[in-house]
């Protein structure tokens, strides 16, 4: 077994172990259904697919899903000095982060498609009527762009979490970079620029969910996600390393 | 073997460490003593490659800390002063989790858990909860993990501090007897009990190596006087440095 697995395989059994891992995931679940009955009442006699309804109902929250689960992975092991014995070990600093990064990962895809049986187990037993809106392709689609989303958010949070020792703080830090700058920078436009309201449309990564869930896939769109989540990572290895030269 | 040749170290603009050399072979048990805020920690913690020294290099069997610092930590066994350790595992499985971490080989772990559980008498608490101990049976456990995967160099801060005098007998008999395959190298303060079995001395003041004394060539309680006085003034009694 690799360090990165042993790694990823500790993590993991600590999420299960702890409410910091299940309880956030049970809230996620609460208020992706609560969304989810809401637009779909809201766009009754829409034009919009179940799929896309799902996909903007779950996108909101994973940010906030991410900054909690990713806040302790390094502000604990600071807190507590156990970076000392990680840092000891004779790995790369990126396999200590990937091994963290991938465990946050894997409880987020484990939330989310949680949230899949929303629309797909759940809709059709209700109003089987609604079965033959099910497009299993579309719903991939959708799966895909949370998939993306979801290992960027991951990553800024693990990211953040090298930062700080202290674990709230970083979880805040997080969900402020996750949502408040790309509002803040929504809000600006609006006051400042308000001609340019139209390029900048509302909320990008949704309108990329919208997108994927009605087939419109971009190649932009996954390499940014995957750029940023590389540079995530990247600078969160590199902190990692630079620790060793402070005292 | 373990080389130190003229490693300085300075935190912001202050010399914490200045020119310190010594080396360490298997067999030797080097106590790193001096009061506090003298650079026994810091001085383990370079070599542990938690930090980076300013200038010197530290070799281990030729490998540069520095140049191969993988290789390098791949030869050490690291307890901190502060022995953290998860709370949530027992001791077995936190065991395995550390020797799995260092790469050991599968068909190896349950040999080396074995070994080690049995050398730090935590037989009886294999499946016990980490946060069920007490502080000595922490210490022990952070003890047995640096042993795991026989590290030629086992750096040890303060392993003594904090336990009552049986434990640390037991410590001493411990690592008297890995002494053979390791040079151990530890941080502390109890003088009268280290050179009981302790095979040298490294006195630091003030970031200074100030003494090095082999336990053999003096009468203890001689060396023990000599120890303390250069530990608190920087120099022997009636001599100028």
């Amino acid at each position: 077994m690799s360090a990165l697995q042993v790694t990823w395989l500790r993590e993991v059994r600590t999420f299960r172990r702890s409410f910091t891992g299940t309880l956030p995931i049970a809230l996620f679940l609460a208020v992706v259904g609560w969304t989810f009955v809401m637009s779909l009442r809201k766009s009754d006699g829409g034009v919009l697919q179940l799929q896309t309804i799902w996909g903007v109902s779950v996108s909101p929250w994973i940010p906030v899903l991410c900054s909690v689960l990713t806040m302790r992975l390094f502000a604990e092991e600071r807190a507590t000095g156990m970076i000392d014995l990680l840092l000891v070990i004779p790995m790369r600093e990126r396999t200590l982060v990937f091994g963290k990064f991938l465990s946050a990962l894997t409880m987020t895809v484990f939330a989310v498609s949680l949230s899949s049986l929303l629309p797909l187990v759940i809709v059709p037993w209700l109003s089987p009527s609604l079965k033959s809106a099910l497009h299993p392709t579309a719903f991939a689609m959708t799966g895909i762009i949370l998939l993306l989303q979801s290992s960027l958010w991951c990553a800024v949070g693990t990211m953040v979490s090298v930062f700080f020792r202290n674990q709230t703080m970083a979880a805040v830090v997080s969900i402020l970079l996750c949502g408040g700058i790309p509002l803040a920078f929504y809000a600006v436009i609006l006051v400042w620029l308000p001609e340019l309201r139209l390029n900048a449309t509302w909320m990008p990564l949704i309108t990329n969910v919208y997108d994927f869930s009605t087939g419109l896939v971009s190649t932009y769109a996954i390499a940014f996600y995957l750029v940023m989540t590389g540079l995530s990572l990247f600078i969160c290895s590199k902190t990692l390393a630079l620790l060793r030269l402070r005292s | 073997m373990l080389e130190v040749k003229n490693i300085t170290f300075s935190y912001n603009t202050q010399e914490t460490l200045g020119n310190i050399t010594f080396d360490a072979a298997p067999g030797e048990i080097l106590a790193v003593v001096g009061a506090n805020g003298a650079g026994k920690t810091t001085l383990l913690r370079l070599l542990a490659c938690l930090l980076m020294q300013d200038s010197g290099n530290t070799l281990i069997d030729g490998v540069d800390s520095l140049t191969r610092p993988i290789a390098y930590r791949a030869k050490i066994g690291y307890l901190s002063e502060r022995c953290p350790l998860y709370d949530e595992m027992t001791v077995e499985e936190y065991l395995t989790y550390r020797l799995r971490l260092k790469g050991e080989r599968q068909f190896r772990v349950r040999r080396r858990l074995d070994e080690v559980i049995t050398q730090c008498r935590l037989d009886d608490h294999r499946k016990t909860m980490i946060r069920l101990l007490s502080f000595g049976f922490r210490k022990r456990v952070g003890m047995a993990e640096a042993l795991t995967a026989h590290p030629p160099v086992l750096l040890l801060d303060d392993p003594l501090a904090g336990l009552d005098l049986p434990q640390r007998k037991q410590t001493a008999e411990v690592l008297t007897s890995v002494s053979g395959r390791s040079a151990i190298i530890l941080a502390g303060h109890e003088i009268s009990f280290l050179l009981e079995w302790c095979t040298r001395f490294l006195v630091l003041h003030r970031g200074r190596l100030v003494g090095s004394y082999r336990v053999n060539d003096y009468e203890k309680d001689l060396l023990q006087h000599k120890i303390e006085q250069q530990m608190i003034h920087g120099r022997e009694e009636g001599h100028q440095l």
